[in-house]
């Protein structure tokens, strides 16, 4: 830990203050506010997961948002039925492994927007089992009073309480995102990115990575569901239609593609921007967020940490120019003469 | 422009404000609705319609001495949207909250209304909204639970229809409206000959009424939105449907007949609320709305109206601004459109929170609702 505070003393800087603003910043906050950053850090884990799909594996999935309701379906009706949160915390992490591993399949076949389509697909499938298998999914009616689970004794029913929840899950599921991502595992989505004949060439099993960025992908948009449906204590299918799988999109890519930190700084600004810009421009929230939305992707096309990188190398380079100018040994016209 | 010539106009601005602030103290009613997304018409109506009756009772003086302020957030017609807001609404320790009008939304917002006291007065219509237990829900119209009985019973007794066809939306709304009107058509034995869902939003109804044509029934119900009942209309007008179409409020809507054009002259059903009827405060109403926003009210925009006027006679009754109190003040709460001429029409809340007032059979000729029958309240 030290040694890594003396190599990058900034990045340990940022870390600790981000982490001071997320533990003790709800704790000035009103129901509200807790409430909008539980939501962002739901949002977070499913955009990571989608993150780790499109960003680093290269793999385009319009199916994110089915799996986020796949995950709270699963928690609603099970919860509802009292078994306690780690059962469909299990049953969806089994289910959306296998099903995002399916998934992953035509991805062998058919590349970008192709792909996109028949994840579009799934998405449209998805949803329309949550709204037509009424037995199970009580279908338009939606799924009422979903419990917030107790933890070690203490209610998550209090809204600070739910957030914590939510915040662990986050730490968690960005602890693992990040093994995965640092191990060869991470390495091997990133080749399949690049150059997937390259990778191959290399004994990649692109097959195998292929459908287990599908699955990884799908489990983390699962978990996020199975936080969502207590978070909310309401689900009914128009939540995880397809624009639910667009504003993930959204939000990978406007926080960056294929960066840690992205998806979190992308759920920041779908999550949270318009909420903020709300108590500015009234009922002009939502044409200001589009522009700005607009006007990000247009200065930069690979998010805002794809922007920051940019920016860092080009003063990186600079300073390496000017080192190199320093260097060179100049030439004294007067002394030759 | 010196740093002081900026600051001493700004600082008299804000305590010129802060004076007229304590001068005249607020009462705070939050807003959610549907603002925009699939639902925008009808959250835009809903909050025009309550932001004509505060500026009436603004304009007299207030409630109880005091103005009424209320800021309408965009659900963006989202249940999880709206709960956010609605939570937002209640740390601010409203008054009453007022909305949203779906019904999904509502299932999740009341919820948090309910543990927090706070009254809700809302413009759902499905029929479990009042039956879930939850404490503080206030309706400014019927639920399905009280309205499809009047229309089957239309059908059944007035059509003599023994076959009907079902067009609904696949929706929360459009669900609970089809399950209803099924429920009582069967009831009084009519067969239910074709059932045809459709989805939200959609344009094309082409093969939707191909369906109904080749269904033997002797009258078509509707319940869909007001842009898709204007769509349907059209095609059944397109492919010469002739049979009765009936409909609850939304297909008479004035939305629809402004779209729908000549292919709503015919539609019939009951409406719970109507800007046409032949009633002397609701032509007010509408001459009032008309003059402020220059387009005709509908349905929506009377609940939104209503339901400010609704908190205002609870809290008339109590004789003091007690937000914890209103929901009792308000449940059993009988009133008079004579004594309260903003409530339009008699009307009477019993302990779940449904109303009791009268209804109207209505038919659309040449581009105007037209009121064929007045149904007395079922405790008159």
């Amino acid at each position: 830990m030290i040694a890594l505070l003396r190599s990058r003393p900034a990045a340990c800087a940022l870390a600790i203050g981000v982490a001071c603003i997320l533990l003790f910043l709800p704790l000035t906050l009103s129901r509200f506010g807790n409430y909008m950053l539980a939501m962002w850090a739901v949002m977070t884990i499913a955009a990571m997961g989608l993150n780790l799909t499109l960003g680093y594996a290269g793999q385009v999935s319009l199916a994110q948002g089915a799996f986020v309701g796949i995950g709270a379906y699963a928690t609603a009706i099970m919860t509802v039925n009292g078994w306690p949160l780690y059962a469909p915390l299990l049953l969806t992490v089994a289910l959306c492994f296998a099903i995002g591993w399916l998934l992953g399949y035509p991805a062998l076949r058919v590349q970008h927007h192709y792909l996109a389509f028949v994840t579009l697909s799934f998405a449209t499938l998805a949803y329309l089992v949550f709204r037509n298998e009424e037995w199970l999914t009580k279908g338009t009616y939606g799924i009422f009073g979903i419990p917030r689970p107790t933890l070690f004794g203490v209610s998550l029913k209090h809204h600070l309480n739910f957030y914590y929840f939510s915040l662990a899950w986050l730490v968690i599921c960005a602890g693992l995102m990040l093994w995965l991502v640092n191990s060869p595992w991470g390495r091997a989505f990133t080749a399949l990115r690049e150059n997937p004949a390259r990778a191959q060439s290399l004994g990649v099993d692109t097959r195998r990575y292929t459908l287990m960025a599908f699955a990884i992908g799908s489990t983390m948009g699962g978990v996020a569901g199975v936080l969502y449906a207590p978070l909310v204590e309401f689900i009914d299918p128009n939540p995880f239609g397809l624009p639910l799988s667009f504003s993930l999109l959204l939000m990978v890519i406007v926080g960056g593609s294929g960066y840690f930190l992205g998806p979190a700084l992308g759920a920041l600004i779908a999550v949270l921007l318009p909420e903020w810009l709300r108590d500015y421009t009234q009922g002009y929230y939502l044409i200001a967020y589009a522009l700005l939305v607009m006007v990000l992707l247009i200065y930069s096309p690979s998010g805002i940490l794809g922007w920051v990188e940019r920016r860092t190398a080009d003063a990186r380079t600079r300073r390496a120019s000017l080192a190199r100018q320093a260097a060179v040994p100049t030439y004294d016209a007067g002394s030759a003469s | 422009m010196t740093l002081r010539n900026l600051l001493l106009p700004s600082l008299s601005i804000v305590a010129v404000a802060a004076f007229a602030d304590l001068a005249q103290a607020q009462v705070k009613i939050a807003c959610v609705s549907e603002l925009s997304g699939p639902g925008a018409t009808v959250g835009i109506n809903f909050r025009n319609g309550a932001n004509l009756a505060i500026d009436e009772i603004n304009a007299a003086g207030g409630l109880l001495g005091q103005k009424i302020e209320m800021n309408c957030a965009d659900s963006q017609t989202n249940p999880g949207v709206a709960r956010g807001l609605v939570q937002k609404a209640l740390d601010a320790n409203p008054y009453a909250v007022l909305g949203p009008v779906y019904s999904g939304s509502i299932k999740v917002t009341a919820q948090l209304t309910s543990e927090s006291g706070v009254t809700n007065v809302i413009g759902g219509e499905a029929a479990e909204l009042t039956q879930m237990g939850l404490k503080t829900l206030i309706r400014t119209s019927f639920g399905q639970q009280i309205s499809m009985p009047k229309l089957a019973a239309y059908m059944a007794d007035d059509l003599k229809a023994k076959n009907v066809a079902v067009i609904w939306v696949n929706n929360d709304f459009g669900k609970g409206g089809r399950d209803g009107i099924t429920k009582e058509l069967k009831a009084r034995g009519v067969t239910i000959s074709a059932d045809i869902s459709t989805e939200a939003a959609q344009v094309d109804f082409a093969a939707d009424v191909a369906k109904l044509k080749q269904a033997e029934v002797d009258a078509v119900f509707i319940y869909l939105h007001e842009e898709e009942s204007a769509r349907i209309l059209k095609e059944i007008q397109k492919q010469g449907i002739k049979k009765p179409l009936i409909g609850e409020t939304t297909l008479l809507n004035q939305k629809v007949i402004e779209l729908a054009g000549d292919a709503a002259n015919g539609v019939r059903g009951h409406v719970g609320l109507t800007a046409d009827a032949p009633i002397p405060s609701i032509e007010a109403y509408r001459h009032k709305f008309m003059a402020k926003y220059n387009y005709v009210p509908d349905h929506n925009s009377m609940k939104g109206y209503l339901g400010i006027y609704t908190i205002k006679a609870g809290t008339q009754k109590m004789g003091k601004l007690d937000p914890k109190g209103l929901t009792a003040a308000l449940k059993g709460l009988s009133v008079k459109a004579a004594d309260e001429p903003g409530m339009l029409m008699d009307v009477s809340i019993d302990q779940n929170g449904d109303l009791d007032r009268i209804g109207f059979l209505a038919e659309v000729q040449n581009g105007t609702t037209v009121i064929t029958k007045t149904l007395p309240a079922l405790k008159p």
